[in-house]
């Protein structure tokens, strides 16, 4: 076996030795034969916010050198099954190491734990894991989400004066990042003895599309409410536009979850009144070097917390929300190790 | 009295459904806004229903109407993102819709494939088209005048609920006049009803299939342009599993899948009472699963009350 994997890795180095002498000029050298390979799993394709978490992991492919990534989420949005099977692949395929953002927080425990077995290390972003972190995965590079929905509980209460009858519209049953929202916010809203919750527990679905029905069907049983959270981006989506639909878009005291293109500019135009962000290109960076130290024998602390703000109209000219929300976000330096 | 009877149950099944719902919270009647809601929550799930309806009484099926519908929204997006008027999107999806038809008629007629197997591979095929069509993300565009058809309050206050669902009413009466008198519609009725017999009667089998598909795909096309004036924004990943909602909206409305038989209004009515089964257990506040427990044993019911009924009659 040493031989043929012998024979295999001259063979690679042969085919790149042959590549960079292709006249084309602009050919970008071949990842040398020793170089790791990381493969990156988001909970899907789509969304704004999984794009961003790209740019940053491809921004340490780049920067760290001799790492090769490979992004590649479950064919359909919030398909367990598909993540699940999508990580015994990656695992047969002999990857180096996984970045992974679970959709679940049980179901992709099994996966993992078999990851660890084939001695496959396993960083965990965004959304946590049912197991221990150091023990069963590396390290769990995520945003504060309790905290992150604290903050909008906060400012909400605030917006409201502290009167009123509130709107939770949660986003999906099982998905942990946004359930620890929803606690953070529930938390600190019922700080303020005058609001009253109404949370009648229904779920948004998981596209912008499911969102907007349920928020439609939610504000017809609830027309009278002041204030609104919901707990991502296609969830505030959804119910910027059902607002929208019935007039009361910027005459409800609005907190959502994330940004993108058409939440920065109802934002802007007053529809939304403060935006919960988080810092996913940082997320992306940090999961991938966190992976990447491991392997190269730095100690990796079993909890990295990638930071969340609060954006609100005014501070939209900040140079910290330029830094999060613009299109050249992507480009923005990244602290060092933090 | 008994075919009318037969005809009209489907719309029996809407109104125990909704004296049902009376009775158990008489405080919360539906008002004018939920009607609304719930009408305009039809729409899409109607339209499409409109071209399975078509394929069923043909003796097809077809799972690709969501991704189709998803497809022609990306379409539609990226025509008003480009510079085209909402009228160039609208007829630009519904041309996508078309196409996506074709390609399943033309895949089950000419190389003989199972509608089930051939329109289970394009489901895929038009999901990965769509996201590749709009780079993997939403297609943010405005959809100009079209965003005025799906307004929960209409601009003009006589039309009482969303343009949209006037213009579902108008491709319904259509549909349902398609089907009962031309000849393309009493062709794809004897195919459904016994092919074999249809061919000896000379009727040209493979040509109506694929005008059936077309048919179905152009319905489709219609529903991507009205979810893309949704959501103002063309969604690779929207409509997922709308295929099986589509089915039990006609199934509901008295359809068998074994074809031949079937009713627009019927799959109409299955629509509405899908919209207002979600509306109500909203506003009761019940859980999702609840709700989903409720939807899936109406259909079961519906479909069992029907069978049932016909085989009294038969005997």
């Amino acid at each position: 076996v040493r031989y043929l994997m012998l024979a295999v890795m001259g063979l690679a180095l042969g085919l790149g030795g042959c590549e960079e002498k292709t006249p084309t000029g602009n050919v970008v050298p071949p990842p040398a034969a020793n170089s790791l390979r990381i493969a990156v799993v988001p909970k899907g394709t789509t969304h704004d916010f999984w794009k961003s978490v790209e740019a940053g992991a491809r921004k340490a492919e780049a920067e760290l050198g001799g790492v090769v990534v490979t992004y590649r989420g479950p064919e359909k949005e919030d398909d367990r099954e598909q993540q699940v099977s999508l990580v015994q692949n990656l695992i047969a395929g002999k990857y180096d190491a996984i970045v992974l953002a679970p959709l679940d927080d049980t179901a992709l425990v099994g996966p993992v734990r078999q990851a660890g077995a084939a001695k496959i290390p396993v960083v965990i972003i965004d959304s946590g894991l049912e197991a221990k972190a150091g023990e069963d995965y590396v390290s769990f590079v995520a945003t504060d989400n309790e905290e992150g929905g604290r903050l909008a509980g906060k400012k909400l209460g605030e917006l409201m004066d502290g009167k009123g009858k509130v709107l939770l519209l949660r986003y999906q049953e099982g998905s942990a990042s946004t359930a620890l929202r929803e606690k953070g916010f529930l938390e600190a809203i019922a700080k303020f003895e005058g609001i009253t919750v109404v949370d009648p527990k229904r779920y948004a679905g998981p596209t912008r599309g499911t969102a907007q029905e349920a928020a439609e069907n939610l504000l017809s049983a609830n027309g009278d409410i002041a204030g609104v959270f919901c707990p991502n981006e296609s969830s505030t989506f959804g119910m910027l536009l059902a607002l929208r639909g019935r007039g009361m878009a910027g005459k409800v005291k609005f907190v959502g979850f994330d940004a993108s293109e058409g939440l920065v500019e109802a934002l802007r135009s007053g529809q939304i009144d403060a935006l919960t962000v988080q810092n996913p290109v940082r997320m992306g960076y940090l999961g991938v070097k966190a992976a990447v130290d491991h392997l190269r024998g730095k100690t990796v602390e079993p909890r990295v917390d990638t930071g969340v703000g609060l954006i609100t109209r005014e501070s939209l000219s900040s140079p910290e929300a330029k830094e999060l929300l613009s299109p050249e976000m992507l480009k923005a330096p990244l602290p060092e190790g933090s | 009295v008994s075919a009318w009877l037969t005809r009209l149950s489907p719309l029996v099944g809407l109104c125990a459904a909704v004296v049902l719902f009376l009775v158990i919270a008489p405080d919360r009647p539906p008002g004018l806004m939920d009607l609304r809601i719930i009408a305009l929550h039809t729409v899409i799930v109607g339209t499409a229903a409109l071209g399975m309806t078509v394929v069923i009484v043909c003796g097809g099926i077809d799972l690709s109407v969501g991704s189709a519908a998803a497809l022609a929204s990306v379409v539609a997006a990226k025509v008003a993102k480009g510079g085209g008027s909402p009228g160039e999107a609208l007829l630009a999806a519904v041309a996508a819709g078309g196409l996506c038809g074709l390609y399943n008629g033309v895949l089950i007629t000419g190389l003989r494939l199972p509608p089930f197997i051939a329109t289970l591979g394009t489901l895929g095929f038009f999901r990965g088209a769509a996201k590749w069509l709009s780079d993997k993300g939403p297609v943010s565009a405005s959809p100009g005048w079209m965003e005025g058809w799906v307004q929960l309050v209409p601009a003009k206050a006589w039309m009482v609920v969303a343009p949209a669902v006037w213009v579902l009413a108008g491709l319904s009466l259509l549909t349902s006049a398609m089907l009962h008198w031309t000849v393309f519609g009493r062709r794809l009725t004897a195919i459904g009803s016994n092919e074999e017999a249809a061919r000896r009667a000379g009727v040209p089998i493979r040509r109506t299939k694929v005008f059936v598909y077309i048919a179905g795909g152009l319905f489709a096309g219609m529903a991507g342009a009205i979810l893309f004036a949704r959501l103002t924004q063309g969604d690779p990943t929207a409509a997922a599993g709308l295929e099986l909602e589509v089915i039990a909206a006609v199934v509901i409305g008295g359809a068998s899948l074994s074809g031949g038989t079937g009713s627009v209004a019927g799959a109409c009515a299955g629509a509405v009472l899908m919209a207002f089964l979600k509306n109500r257990c909203t506003v009761l506040g019940w859980e999702n699963y609840i709700q989903e427990i409720v939807v899936g044993h109406i259909i079961i019911a519906a479909v069992a009350l029907d069978r049932w009924r016909r085989m009294r009659g038969a005997a």
